[in-house]
């Protein structure tokens, strides 16, 4: 089932589900922390790196003080961050990290491998760029990962970090597949604002404890794994991938339709916010800018927003079945937050993809880099333009 | 009273390590807890560190807030830190009903035409009081969230649990302090308050022309010089070597002169001082040697030889006369190394100066006392020839009194020094040679008769005139032996001269006292009692105390005494009067001249100290003369010791001391003792020196500055660039010579405590 409102989501949890909930101020990060307790991980591996620092920092805390039955290791870097929850993750745990900009470069390799090797492992990445040194908020870090097999979520809200990681390994475990969810720097990351944390009883029906299968390290009966795999045999491993990464989306929508049942949050691929047959422009978003760009949407009657939540797998259906009311004049315009060294930035690619032998013109703006602030007025701005001109350039940068 | 019925946006500015991260949340807490409000509290988050200028956001709302982005136009800034008012545009945006919350103890009136709203709350001292943070930095968040609750219109009474839940430390302080300024922010609204019509905030600068790569302009933008709360700055430290010398010498300059091979410059480096570096590197104690920082090394740096080399090095240097420019003429009593000194100094600022020696020779104690094998005396003849050739005038064998004097002068100089020898306890004056008067006559005279060959001679004594009178005692063909009454560690005389004695071969009894003297057969009987060391004395050292019973006697051809010197009264016609350094005149009712008085008669008793005593009288007549004030010279408050010398920059290096010979035969022998060094040695030897408390352009903190705020400018001096220098401080502890200190005005205070600064 797809989500399609025209309404903004309510966050708030419905009444029958408030008294299970606890109201806190969190950061991003705090609520990313406690995500990972709430789904019983049991293993976290650690490696210091801002802007994501605090939440291992959390973690650790929590552990520390017993409030979280898990064991922290602290790795010599990032690239053994992710290869020891390869380990880990083969001995059937249920395993979570952290990292951040130059941390998931580095892991680049064991990222492959972790999704390769069909691991369900969640992890949360607080997105900064690579270079000029820069700890701002900024995808393309994440963006340049996703050709490694990972499944990626893109946050909104601090909420929204707590409720992905949830869902995320209902996904990793089912179509055994790591997810990777990415929160913004410092608009995500480092701001406090409500969360409604669900009891540990709610979390526990909703992600049961990972199941043990045969493909996991078992004393009783050695394995090899990750060995040299053939030219005969290697494609079906990339086939059986491909087909667990085509339920991905459907998978999402489903998860976030349980989700609302059990806690009265509705998920889904994307959102779709006032767009219909008047439509005349649609702004294409992803993470905190979409919060902003809600508010700026609610004054122009004839403009939509298409808020993109699972970003790999594209959600070609869910963003095919939103445009499918919308007149051909409408405008698709792309904002990126990443710059992937490319002519366009990766949503507007993703949706020329998605989007191919749709008649809607496909624009894109690159704005916010390395932490430039998308303010209502920057977005107003991008509304200004008049991309049907004469000459206009299909991409533009806005500042 | 801000309405908060519909979305607030606030800002503030703060100093990182002041609190307001942690303030906006506790308030983003308490409205969501208390009031079921929509919350935002996020800082903008960059590198910064303690004393950084930071800016954080808050939002509260009854409804949904859809933004996330800064705060541009806010109903409310906080400032806490009044200090950032000159810094950054904190008041930029605020909207025209907008409310302005400042830490300050100054009244808000104070702040008219900032704000429509104005509060002001003393959150520094409230916060001191409570003891969080220090004055330097103090944590005023929790004061400054009481204010905040008390003008959004909230109830301090409901917050307090959250307050002390959410601070870091001191809950029960923090709690504290939040209520009192919750009762304490003052108010003013300007009713009349218009917006400025350009806005507050400067006109923005000129793009940069972006070319890639452009990495000078990311990088120099931020000019983090403002994140300071001590500066460093360059700024020398006497060195102990300058702050020991008595003459006032700058020694640490004509050290770093000498090792560069500009003996010239050198030489008029000590003349400034002292118009005898050749004398003076013979036979001062080197008191700038004594003192170097570089003994905690290895070995002091020989500065004695130093000087010994540039005096010589210098022995054909022409200095110029200055012209005579002042009516007044000055008499000088005395031709030692206070009286030519003072009479070199004046002269050369324009006074005409008699010098009157009552000798055939100029030099005072200089020729009379020290024997030649120490100071040769044409040394001596070519140092006082420059004074002379300066246009100095010295008339000899002229005894003078300054009753003599009185009228036909405009000052009177009396430097007649300590010649009188102290009398023994024991024997006549026909029996006891005086031992300063022994040296006189065998210095001026070139012969005496009191010792001859084989003489067994007891020397009672234990200042440098005790060594030198048993030294010649020994070129003379005598046996000398001293008897000195305490123990080697508290002998006056210089520690070399006694060294030296020694590998010559002079017995010295320590611990001992003639206390009887009986002539038999020509010979005397001298009796002899041990001493032992009891409490210390006036002098600081300890006072030797008789053994009983342990008396033993000798018996010796001659005795020599050497155990104290004083003036002779005859320069003040017979009257005894309290020879001190500066003007006399109280004490002698009568004269119309006005007296001075300076030299060993006054105080000291080296060749160095005399010196040192002949500037100061000279400046004191001179001020005189002229109606002027006058002080002498000022010490240097603070020294570079070596406590605050880095010795790890410092490569341990092999001294070159003084050659010394000791002759086969002593008969006859007056040639001298010490040698010098030659050139290359003396330039490596000079060297050595540490530069203690002056930067010798090392460039160690320019290696360590961790913001690249250390720059060499076109004179290839070292400097800070205090646009980026952030003031952390290791440069300071990196100097290896103590040459940059923390700049006293710019700092905030003294009171700082790294813990404290470091709570988040």
């Amino acid at each position: 089932m797809l989500q399609f409102d025209t309404t903004e989501i309510e966050k708030t949890p419905r009444a029958d589900l408030l008294t299970r909930h606890t109201k806190k101020v969190l950061k991003g990060n705090s609520a990313a922390a406690i995500a990972a307790k709430l789904s019983r991980v049991s293993l976290v591996t650690a490696y210091p790196i801002t802007p994501q620092t605090s939440i291992i920092e959390e973690i650790a805390d929590m552990i520390s003080k017993g409030e979280f039955d898990a064991e922290i290791v602290n790795m010599e870097s990032e690239h053994s961050v992710f290869a020891a929850l390869i380990g880990a993750s083969l001995t059937g745990e249920r395993v979570f990290t952290a990292t951040s900009g130059q941390g998931l470069f580095y892991a680049h390799e064991v990222l492959h491998a972790i999704a390769h090797m069909r691991l369900p492992v969640v992890a949360c990445n607080v997105g900064r760029p690579s270079f000029p040194w820069n700890i701002w908020a900024d995808q393309t870090d994440s963006i340049s990962q996703r050709d490694t097999g990972w499944v990626q979520f893109y946050c909104e809200s601090s909420q929204e970090v707590l409720d992905t990681v949830i869902q995320s390994y209902r996904l990793a475990e089912k179509h055994k597949l790591p997810v990777m969810v990415v929160l913004d720097a410092f608009y995500m990351s480092h701001t406090s604002e409500n969360v409604y944390i669900p009891d540990q009883k709610m979390v526990d029906e909703f992600c049961p404890p990972r199941e043990k299968t045969d493909d996991q390290i078992n004393l009783k009966h050695p394995k090899a794994f990750g060995g040299l795999v053939g030219p005969d045999i290697y494609d079906k491993y990339n086939r059986l991938h491909w087909e667990s990464i085509c339920k991905v989306e459907k998978e999402t929508n489903q998860l976030g339709h349980e989700f609302d049942e059990a806690f009265g949050r509705k998920y889904a691929a994307v959102e779709a916010v006032n767009i219909n047959e008047k439509t005349k422009k649609i702004l294409v978003t992803m993470s905190s800018i979409t919060t902003t760009a809600r508010q700026v949407v609610s004054r122009h009657p004839e403009v939509g927003l298409l808020k993109i939540r699972l970003f790999r797998p594209f959600p070609k259906e869910s963003v095919l079945k939103v445009l499918d009311t919308v007149s051909d004049d409408c405008l698709i315009i792309n904002i990126d937050r990443n710059f992937p060294g490319e002519t366009e930035g990766a949503m507007m690619q993703e949706m020329k993809r998605a989007l191919h032998g749709v008649p809607n013109k496909i624009f894109g703006v690159f704005a916010g880099l390395g932490g430039r602030d998308v303010s209502s007025k920057t977005i107003e701005n991008i509304l200004e333009v008049d991309f049907r001109a004469p000459g206009a350039e299909q991409v533009i940068w806005v500042t | 009273m801000v309405d908060i019925s519909k979305l607030i946006e606030v800002r503030g500015h703060a100093r990182g390590g002041q609190g307001m991260v942690t303030a906006f949340e506790i308030l983003a807490k308490i409205f969501s807890y208390r009031y079921n409000y929509e919350v935002q509290a996020f800082p903008f988050f960059g590198v910064e560190r303690t004393g950084a200028p930071i800016q954080a956001y808050l939002r509260i709302s009854p409804e949904t807030i859809l933004t996330r982005n800064y705060i541009y136009e806010p109903h409310l800034i906080i400032i806490f830190d009044e200090g950032l008012i000159e810094q950054t545009p904190v008041f930029d945006g605020l909207t025209k009903e907008g409310t302005l919350l400042i830490n300050s103890n100054k009244p808000p009136e104070y702040f008219k035409g900032k704000a429509k709203h104005i509060y002001t709350i003393p959150a520094t001292d409230i916060s001191v009081e409570n003891k969080l943070g220090s004055k330097t930095l103090p944590i005023v968040n929790a004061a400054m969230v009481g204010a905040m609750l008390k003008i959004l219109g909230a109830d301090i009474g409901e917050a307090m649990e959250i307050i002390k839940d959410e601070v870091p430390a001191k809950p029960d302080a923090n709690a504290a302090s939040a209520e009192t300024a919750f009762r304490q922010v003052k108010e003013f609204t300007d009713e009349h308050y218009q917006p400025a019509q350009n806005g507050q905030s400067p006109p923005a600068g000129k793009e940069p022309n972006w070319e890639v790569p452009f990495w000078d302009q990311p990088m120099s933008i931020n000019k983090t010089g403002n994140w300071r709360v001590v500066a460093p700055k360059y700024e020398d430290l006497e060195a102990p070597c300058t702050d020991n010398c008595p003459a006032g010498t700058n020694v640490r300059k004509f050290v770093k002169l000498a090792s560069e091979g500009m003996f010239k410059e050198a030489y008029e480096t000590i003349y400034e001082h002292n118009p005898f570096p050749a004398i003076c590197g013979r036979v001062c104690p080197h008191f700038c040697q004594q003192n170097c920082n570089r003994i905690f090394l290895d070995d002091k740096v020989n500065i004695g030889a130093i000087e010994r080399f540039i005096g010589d090095k210098n022995g054909q240097y022409q200095h110029k006369p200055e012209p005579v420019q002042y009516k007044e003429k000055i008499a000088v009593v005395g031709s030692g190394p206070a009286g030519l000194t003072a009479a070199l100094r004046l002269r050369k600022l324009g006074y005409e100066v008699t010098v009157y020696e009552a000798l055939p020779k100029a030099g005072g104690m200089m020729r009379s006392g020290i024997p030649a094998f120490r100071l040769p005396p044409y040394v001596l003849d070519k140092e006082i020839e420059k004074i002379q050739h300066q246009g100095v005038e010295v008339i000899t064998e002229k005894r003078v009194t300054i009753d003599e004097l009185d009228g036909k002068y405009s000052a009177i100089i009396t430097a007649v020094g300590s010649h009188i020898g102290s009398n023994l306890r024991i024997g006549s004056n026909e029996q006891v040679i005086d031992g300063i008067e022994f040296l006189r006559k065998l210095n001026i005279s070139g012969n005496q008769e009191q010792i001859k060959a084989g003489d067994s001679v007891a020397v009672i004594g234990g200042g440098n005139t005790a060594i030198d009178v048993a030294r010649t005692v020994l070129r003379l063909g005598g046996k000398p032996t001293i008897y000195y009454r305490r123990t080697r560690q508290e002998m006056p005389a210089i520690a070399e001269e006694v060294e030296e004695a020694m590998k010559e071969g002079v017995p010295i009894q320590f611990l001992t006292a003639p206390v009887g003297l009986e002539e038999k057969n020509g010979r005397y009987e001298l009796i002899i009692q041990k001493m032992e060391l009891g409490e210390p004395d006036e002098s600081g050292r300890r006072r030797p105390v008789p053994v009983e019973g342990s008396e033993y006697s000798v018996m010796t051809d001659k005795l020599i005494k050497a155990i104290g010197q004083w003036p002779d009264p005859f320069v003040f016609s017979g009257n005894e009067i309290e020879a001190r350094q500066g003007r006399l005149d109280e004490k002698l009712a009568g004269s119309k001249t006005p007296v001075f008085c300076a030299g060993d008669m006054a105080w000291g008793g080296t060749v160095v100290e005399a010196i040192g005593s002949g500037n100061d009288v000279a400046g004191e007549v001179d001020a005189f003369l002229r109606e002027k004030e006058w002080e002498k010279p000022e010490k240097a408050k603070e020294i570079a010791t070596h406590d605050k010398i880095n010795y790890r920059y410092y490569l341990p290096t092999p001294g070159n001391p003084t050659p010394v010979t000791t002759p086969e035969n002593f008969v006859n022998n007056f040639a001298e003792v010490a040698g010098g060094l030659p050139e290359d040695v003396i330039i490596e030897e000079a060297g050595r020196c540490l530069h203690c408390g002056e930067c010798f352009s090392c460039g160690n903190c320019l290696n360590y500055c961790p913001d690249a705020a250390i720059f060499i400018d076109d004179d290839y001096r070292l400097r800070i660039d205090y646009d980026y220098c952030k003031g952390c401080g290791i440069c300071v502890r990196e100097c290896p010579c103590a040459a940059i200190q923390y700049d006293e005005k710019n700092r905030l205070s003294e009171e700082k405590e790294p813990k404290e600064l470091h709570q988040k």
